[in-house]
């Protein structure tokens, strides 16, 4: 189906086109956000296969209840609280498993999340290369030992770069809240980066 | 130093910006008067710093991967039946019988029924004194025949439907033979597909590979789609490949039949039967533009001509 006025119809025009059923505006509706809910995915769960089962579960939630989306809040808030619940719950499944693969396989190859990291960092300096590499493995184990909120919390706020009133509503809780699981996040990384930095 | 430690506790949130804007005044016009309190905003800066180098890079693969299945969930999806929404009265009997969706009914649809029991028998006249009727239940049970017995009395015969739950495991023949006659059930496509969704696991077994294969041929599109995931392990296998061919050949649906060139051109080496299949599809003049698409680009590919010889 054509989408009825071009590709610049703005988001609640797209929502309200979903809705009826277009589903161009909806393809529309998910390439304005999957990359942002894949890489949430992608840094939270650190396996491609995880990443990759939100991503669907996602957006076929998305898609089976948009019909019941009555914009009360923002579409973006209502699709990460989506996206956030399903992350939520395999990081909880996860640690119970005490499953934290240091090397994950992607589709391009095997990698590790901490090579990820671009060579000019570090000067080619062979010393500094050692010491960021284990700065990186260091944050790594730590992010690791934080609860599933915090890491939330915390991925949310450093690397999507949501304020914490948003944050918040994502999670169903209140601003003050979504600032204590922050603040004790950082607190618990400072800890144990107190040796390198 | 009470107010070093107080302030330092806000330096996070300070680079986050998200302290208030008296609290942020307060913080710096401590860092003012206070150089350790400085050198330690500068720990923390690179602390903040040293996140950014975890940040995982997408993988332009991945993001392709997760767009195509998505698609193709998409249309399966779409083309699930929709069930009919029940009424106040289906939902009753589901509530007190044994469906799974609205189980948490069930309680308050016993409790109903409980009601209307205590109820009918003070209002009702007794019915029948050896208590021989107190088991049934409005619609449960039919009329068969009627009798006079030779005491004066009447015998009435009942045909019963009862529901009655099993449980058992898919690797018993048995109660797997009750799974693949409800997957082929005409009256209900919904069953069909959930049914698929649980038999997908033992696709190796002969008997339930050929209810899969059957199921590329149900009337219902989601029911095929199923089938056709289920069976997507197999898709070397001769007789799979075959009805994955004919799927391409008749199926009306553009998603699954795209599906089905992807399962049959996997890997290096396609096979004579599926060149000829492209080849035809393209000779009759494709009708579906990403089917007729997808065959070009796989006969290119191949270095084939899109015409048959």
């Amino acid at each position: 189906m054509a989408l009825k006025s071009g590709l610049l119809m703005d988001e609640t025009a797209l929502i309200r086109a979903a809705q009826d059923g277009d589903h161009a505006a909806f393809e529309q509706l998910v390439r304005a956000y999957d990359q942002s809910v894949l890489r949430l995915a992608m840094n939270l769960l650190r396996s491609p296969e995880d990443a990759h089962d939100v991503y669907q579960e996602a957006f076929l939630r998305v898609f089976r209840n948009l019909h019941s989306f009555r914009f009360d809040c923002s579409f973006h808030t209502w699709l990460y609280r989506i996206v956030t619940n399903l992350c939520l719950d395999h990081m909880r499944k996860r640690k119970v498993r005490k499953e934290e693969p240091t090397v994950v396989s992607t589709t391009d190859g095997p990698m590790d999340r901490m090579d990820a990291v671009p060579e000019e960092r570090v000067d080619g300096d062979p010393q500094r290369h050692l010491f960021s590499g284990q700065v990186r493995r260091r944050i790594k184990e730590v992010l690791g030992e934080l609860t599933p909120r915090e890491r939330m919390v915390f991925e949310l706020r450093h690397y999507q770069g949501l304020r914490l009133r948003r944050i918040g509503e994502v999670l169903g809780t209140t601003e003050e809240a979504a600032k204590n699981c922050l603040f004790r996040a950082t607190q618990k990384m400072r800890a144990a980066l107190g040796d390198f930095i | 130093m009470k107010d070093c430690s107080s302030v330092r506790e806000q330096f996070a949130l300070l680079l986050y910006g998200e302290l208030s804007f008296d609290d942020e005044e307060r913080v710096e016009s401590h860092l003012d008067v206070c150089g350790e309190c400085r050198t330690a905003l500068a720990r923390e800066k690179a602390v903040h710093a040293a996140f950014d180098q975890i940040e995982i890079t997408l993988s332009p693969s991945l993001l392709r991967e997760c767009r195509e299945d998505l698609r193709i969930r998409l249309m399966e999806e779409a083309a699930m039946p929709v069930p009919a929404r029940a009424g106040w009265w289906e939902k009753f009997v589901d509530a007190i019988t044994l469906r799974p969706t609205i189980g948490m009914l069930r309680p308050a649809g016993a409790l109903t029924l409980l009601a209307i029991g205590f109820a009918a028998a003070r209002m009702l006249p007794v019915m029948n004194v050896n208590g021989q009727f107190a088991a049934l239940v409005p619609g449960a049970a039919r009329v068969r025949y009627v009798e006079p017995a030779s005491d004066g009395k009447i015998q009435i015969v009942l045909d019963e439907t009862r529901q009655r739950v099993v449980s058992g495991k898919l690797d018993d023949p048995q109660f797997r033979a009750l799974l693949l006659t409800a997957a082929k059930d005409p009256a209900d496509p919904g069953l069909r597909a959930e049914t698929i969704d649980i038999l997908n696991t033992r696709a190796q077994l002969t008997d339930v590979r050929d209810v899969l294969i059957a199921g590329l041929h149900d009337q219902n599109a989601g029911v095929r789609a199923k089938a056709l995931g289920a069976l997507k392990p197999f898709a070397q296998q001769p007789e799979v490949r075959t009805a994955f061919v004919e799927l391409l050949l008749s199926d009306s649906n553009q998603g699954l039949r795209t599906q089905a060139i992807d399962l049959l051109t996997k890997g290096a080496n396609v096979d004579r039967q599926t060149i000829g299949t492209l080849q035809e599809l393209m000779q009759r003049g494709e009708q579906q533009g990403y089917v007729r698409e997808r065959c070009r680009r796989v006969l290119e590919a191949m270095n084939a001509s899109a015409e048959t010889f």
